[in-house]
C-alpha cells in the first residue's frame, strides 16, 4: 500500500506550485534505479570475504607522518592523467542503451541547427556551410555516402561522440559503430538541406574545429 | 561588435552541448561518461577561444572530472556552518569526489549582475530552483530548450539572481 503511494504521480496543482513536472513511469523507474545504485554502492567496496581472509597482523607500530595538507591543495586542481585512467568514454553501456533514447537528442540538435542558421536555406548555401564548419554534430543523423572502404558505405546512425580521427555512431539496430573519418564522405541532412562532409578534411578534435580556421588544401576528393 | 559575432556561434555550440549533456542524463541516468564527454568538449571550446562563462553555468560543472553536477543525480549537496554567521554549501561530485564550496551570502552581487558590466538591456532573471529542475524533463526539454537557448544565448550577459542566495533558501 505504501509502495503505491510512493510511486503515485504528484497531483497537478501541487506540481504547479512546486514548479515540478512529474515524469512518465518508465523514466521515473529508470531514475530511481540509477539513484539507488549510486547511493548504495558502498558494500561492494568492502568485500567481506577478502576482508576476512586477508587479515593484517601488526608487528610494529609507527605513526605515519601526515604531510599531505600542502600537497593536496595543488592536487585538487590537477586533472589530466588521472581522468584518462578513469576512462571517459563509455564502454559497455550501448548494449544497455537503445537507439530510441537518443531521439530526443536528435530533436535538440535539429533545433540547435535551425537556430544557428536562423532560417533554413536562405538561398545561400554558402552561408549555411560556413556555419556548419563550426557547428557541433553530436546528435546528428549521419550517413556514409562514399568511402574507400566499401563496407562503410550506407551506414546510418546518430553521432554519439566525435574524436580526433573517428566518429562513433549508434545505428538503429542498437549497435555502436566506430567509423574513421579519413577517406569517407558523410552526409548530413537538415530539413531537406543536404550537405556532404569530406571526412579527410575534418580530422580535428571536435573542440579544435570550432577554434581553427579552415584552409583549402589539396583536392577535394576521397 | 564583429568579435562578438564570431563568438556567438561558439556560445551557441557550448550552450547546445550543455543542454545535450542534461538531455542524455535525463534519458539514461546511469551513463555518466557521455555527459562528461559533452561537458569536457564544452570546456575545451571555452578554453581554446578564451570565452567567459556565466558563473551559474560554471558552478554546475565539476572542475576536476568535467561532469555536470545535478544535485541528486550526480552530486550531493550539503550545508555546513563555520561561525554563527557564515554558512557554506558544499557540493560533492559523486564520480570523482571533488567537493565544491560556495559561500551563502545573500547580499553578494556577481560581477556580471552589476550595472556597470551590463552592456545590453537586462533580461528577466531565471529563478534558481526551476532552472535546476529543467534537466529532468525530457519532453518539455524539447520545447523549453528553445526558450532556454534564447535566454542563455549570451551566456556572459545573462542576468540571474546570485544563486548562492537561492541555495540558502
Amino acid at each position: 500500500m505504501e509502495e503505491a503511494l510512493v510511486r503515485a504521480a504528484i497531483p497537478r496543482d501541487l506540481g504547479k506550485v512546486l514548479g515540478v513536472e512529474s515524469q512518465t513511469k518508465s523514466k521515473a523507474e529508470a531514475f530511481t534505479q540509477a539513484f539507488l545504485k549510486n547511493s548504495i554502492h558502498q558494500p561492494t567496496r568492502h568485500d567481506l570475504k577478502s576482508m576476512l581472509s586477508h587479515k593484517a597482523v601488526i608487528l610494529g607500530y609507527t605513526r605515519p607522518k601526515k604531510d599531505k595538507s600542502k600537497r593536496n591543495s595543488k592536487r585538487a586542481k590537477g586533472l589530466n592523467a588521472r581522468q584518462k585512467r578513469e576512462i571517459k568514454v563509455f564502454q559497455i553501456k550501448p548494449e544497455h542503451q537503445r537507439y530510441e533514447l537518443f531521439l530526443p537528442l536528435h530533436g535538440l540538435w535539429r533545433q540547435y541547427i535551425i537556430d544557428l542558421c536562423s532560417g533554413l536555406k536562405p538561398t545561400s548555401p554558402q552561408f549555411v556551410q560556413q556555419k556548419l564548419l563550426k557547428a557541433d554534430f553530436h546528435g546528428a543523423i549521419i550517413t556514409v555516402v562514399r568511402s574507400k572502404c566499401p563496407s562503410y558505405v550506407g551506414m546510418t546512425g546518430i553521432l554519439v561522440q566525435e574524436f580526433k580521427h573517428v566518429f562513433k555512431i549508434i545505428t538503429k539496430e542498437d549497435k555502436l559503430k566506430v567509423i574513421p573519418k579519413r577517406n569517407s564522405i558523410f552526409e548530413v541532412e537538415i530539413n531537406g538541406f543536404i550537405s556532404h562532409i569530406y571526412g579527410s578534411k575534418f580530422e580535428q578534435r571536435a573542440s579544435e574545429r570550432s577554434a581553427k580556421k579552415f584552409k583549402v588544401r589539396g583536392t577535394i576528393d576521397l | 561588435m564583429a568579435g562578438q559575432l564570431k563568438d556567438k556561434e561558439a556560445y551557441q555550440r557550448m550552450n547546445y552541448l550543455y543542454q545535450a549533456a542534461h538531455c542524455v542524463l535525463s534519458q539514461n541516468p546511469e551513463n555518466m561518461e557521455l555527459a562528461r564527454f559533452y561537458c569536457f568538449t564544452q570546456r575545451t571550446i571555452a578554453r581554446r577561444l578564451v570565452l567567459r562563462q556565466d558563473p551559474s553555468v560554471k558552478r554546475t560543472l565539476c572542475k576536476k572530472c568535467c561532469s555536470p553536477l545535478i544535485p541528486g543525480v550526480t552530486a550531493t549537496t550539503r550545508q555546513r556552518r563555520k561561525n554563527r554567521k557564515t554558512s557554506f554549501t558544499v557540493m560533492r561530485c559523486l564520480s570523482c569526489g571533488q567537493s565544491k564550496t560556495l559561500l551563502n551570502n545573500p547580499d553578494y552581487c556577481l560581477w556580471v549582475d552589476r550595472p556597470e558590466a551590463q552592456l545590453e538591456q537586462q533580461k528577466q532573471p531565471d529563478p534558481g530552483p526551476s532552472a535546476k529542475k529543467q534537466p529532468k524533463n525530457p519532453k518539455s526539454g524539447g520545447s523549453a530548450s528553445s526558450q532556454s537557448a534564447a535566454s542563455t544565448q549570451q551566456q556572459r550577459k545573462q542576468k540571474q539572481q546570485p544563486s548562492s542566495g537561492n541555495k540558502k533558501d
